[in-house]
């Protein structure tokens, strides 16, 4: 398999003129195409850190970052933003959806910003929220959806862009046990149906249980890294 | 909805503002053409050098029978002007007693309806007189009473005669009604021993413009001095020309207000919607796409505000010009500055163009510094103000 995300001696230190607080301390990984990954490990151990630089978020104070074959460290914050339009999804805890905008619209709205003619945006967003099934709540806004129905408009909005992964920042959080299930089936599905690269950080059991791989930090340093359960 | 309330305020202040002063200044011009002016006055070429009594206009009564008939459409009155003196038993003050033809003057000032007591010559009593009532005030006199009026005759003579004030006016400037008192020419002339006209006085029908006439009437008369009120009163020509000034500095003033409202609102709206503005960022819009959004949204309010604001100043200024704002509560101040107690308020239809492109302007600077915060924002802290 190809590796679309490759770090070597990732360090992310805050503060550090005052009181510096190592949040990242040489973090090597390497996640191939089509892995279905969890970043697990207590509160404060480094996982929404790692998350965001490898998703072009924020900028490591040392190492090299290489996502899709390219050094995204080195990108100017412009550079790195149309970068992430067209090459990572991002599903939040929040589920963080436009709330004057409809599920389809919402879904639409990368495809806008990568100006896609409006019938190919307007035929991948239906077949995208007919994937995550969402076929009769197009024309919803988000506040007429439930927590779970978001998360899927919001898993489906990350796919939008055909990106070449998609970060998950405690994507199961808000959720009750029931969307949490389909939210995972549908993510899984995915991930097998169409080689999609899925990077979870997660607290969640229910999702640690459906990783194909379990990388474990603490205190800023992988401690383990192991197949799942699946 | 805030920054569309503060320029639909903001516009409407404008507007009344601007048509409240400039209705102001345009009584106050309308008020001294008419009371004191005209438009249009003929005198002798040299007639202010001293304004002597022997200054009189050559063939002034022929001169004025032909403009009467030639300019049929304006109205004019001939003038005797003679500085004198005028004395009641407890006080004397220097005045200028205009001589006139009543039923011209008349036409041209409209002194009987700035009559507030007695009649307008309508009266069989010998050197009937009309006098200010502040005049009448300062030289402790009242209707019917007689003043002497001291003057010097063409043969340089001084001449004092008694009058009968037989009305009381009062026009929108105090300053004028204390300083001028008429008299009819068949009274004055006798006791001046000559004849002769100082002035012709025109003024022409409203709407019409006077410059064609005052170039007309240069043209054939070229040894007289043909001035309108522009040269005469340069006072009117500052209030005239303040008034474009006015609307301008308004304008300025309300626009620098309506900066700050925006500046503050959207800054409002920038920090409240941070996590939102992090997640575009996020997902891919850059930051050009951000600065452009907040101007535009800035831009559309402001688009919005604007056209109401419009209606309803030009709602308020059709309504306030038809009934006029009502300001006799402050008559008395009002008079010492040749002002009218009821005001008219108007607004050029420029003004309207104005502030529309002031508007867009506005909102353009207005954003920003709303704008460059929100690009400023880093989406990875952001998002994390969940």
């Amino acid at each position: 398999m190809k590796p679309v995300i490759v770090t070597k001696g990732i360090t992310k230190t805050y503060q550090p003129d005052t009181i510096p607080v190592h949040a990242l301390r040489g973090v090597d990984l390497t996640i191939d195409e089509g892995e279905f990954v969890a970043i697990v490990g207590p509160s404060g151990s480094g996982k929404t850190t790692l998350l965001n630089i490898i998703g072009g978020l924020d900028r490591p104070s040392a190492g090299y970052i290489e996502v899709g074959g390219k050094d995204i460290s080195k990108f100017s914050d412009n550079a790195l933003i149309d970068f992430r339009r067209d090459h990572i999804g991002f599903v939040f805890q929040a589920y963080n959806l436009i709330p004057v905008l409809t599920a389809l619209e919402n879904v639409e709205f990368v495809m806008l910003l990568q100006q896609l003619p409006k019938e190919k945006r307007n035929q991948r967003a239906m077949e995208l929220l007919h994937a995550v099934g969402l076929d009769d709540k197009v024309n919803k806004r988000p506040i007429e959806l439930s927590g779970g129905q978001q998360q899927r408009v919001a898993v489906a909005r990350a796919l939008a862009s055909k990106p070449a992964f998609v970060l998950a920042d405690e994507p199961t959080a808000n959720l009750d046990s029931v969307s949490t299930g389909q939210l995972l089936d549908i993510m899984a599905n995915l991930n097998q149906e169409e080689q999609m690269t899925f990077v979870f950080s997660t607290h969640d059991q229910r999702v640690i249980d459906r990783a194909h791989r379990v990388i474990t930090l603490e205190d800023g340093k992988i401690i383990s890294d192991r197949k799942g359960h699946v | 909805m805030v920054v569309i309330t503060a320029v639909v305020l903001g516009i409407w202040a404008i507007i009344v503002i601007t048509g409240f002063s400039i209705g102001m200044v345009r009584t106050y011009i309308h008020t001294a053409i008419l009371n004191e002016w005209s438009h249009i006055q003929i005198h002798r070429s040299d007639y202010f050098v001293d304004k002597a009594l022997e200054d009189t206009i050559p063939n002034g009564f022929t001169t004025y029978q032909q403009l009467k008939k030639e300019f049929s459409n304006t109205y004019l009155s001939p003038r005797l002007l003679v500085q004198g003196m005028v004395s009641s038993p407890k006080a004397a003050r220097g005045i200028t007693i205009k001589a006139i033809l009543p039923a011209a003057e008349d036409s041209t000032t409209g002194l009987s309806s700035n009559l507030v007591e007695g009649s307008y010559f309508d009266t069989d009593a010998r050197n009937p007189m009309i006098i200010g009532q502040d005049l009448a005030d300062k030289i402790h006199v009242s209707l019917n009473n007689r003043v002497v009026l001291t003057f010097q005759s063409y043969s340089g003579e001084i001449t004092a005669a008694s009058f009968r004030i037989v009305g009381l006016y009062a026009t929108k400037d105090s300053r004028y009604d204390s300083q001028h008192i008429f008299v009819r020419q068949e009274d004055l002339k006798p006791l001046l021993g000559g004849d002769g006209l100082h002035e012709i006085a025109i003024r022409v029908p409203d709407g019409t413009d006077f410059e064609p006439i005052q170039e007309a009437i240069q043209k054939k008369y070229p040894d007289l001095d043909v001035q309108s009120y522009r040269t005469l009163s340069p006072d009117l020509v500052l209030y005239e020309s303040t008034i474009g000034l006015t609307s301008m500095i308004m304008t300025i003033i309300v626009m620098l207000a309506l900066i700050f409202g925006i500046v503050n609102t959207m800054m409002m709206a920038v920090l409240e919607r941070v996590k939102e503005l992090g997640m575009l960022m996020a997902i891919g819009m850059n930051k050009k796409r951000v600065f452009n959004m907040i101007l535009i949204e800035t831009l559309i309010l402001g688009c919005i505000g604007a056209p109401i604001g419009m209606l309803v100043g030009y709602l308020t200024i059709i309504w306030t010009s038809t009934s006029g704002l009502d300001l006799s509560a402050y008559s008395a101040g009002m008079r010492e500055f040749g002002l009218s107690d009821i005001i008219y308020p108007w607004v050029p239809s420029s003004l309207y163009w104005q502030l529309a492109l002031a508007i867009i302007v506005t909102a353009l600077i207005g954003s920003l510094f709303p704008a460059w915060k929100a690009i400023r924002l880093r989406p990875v802290e952001a998002i994390r103000t969940l």
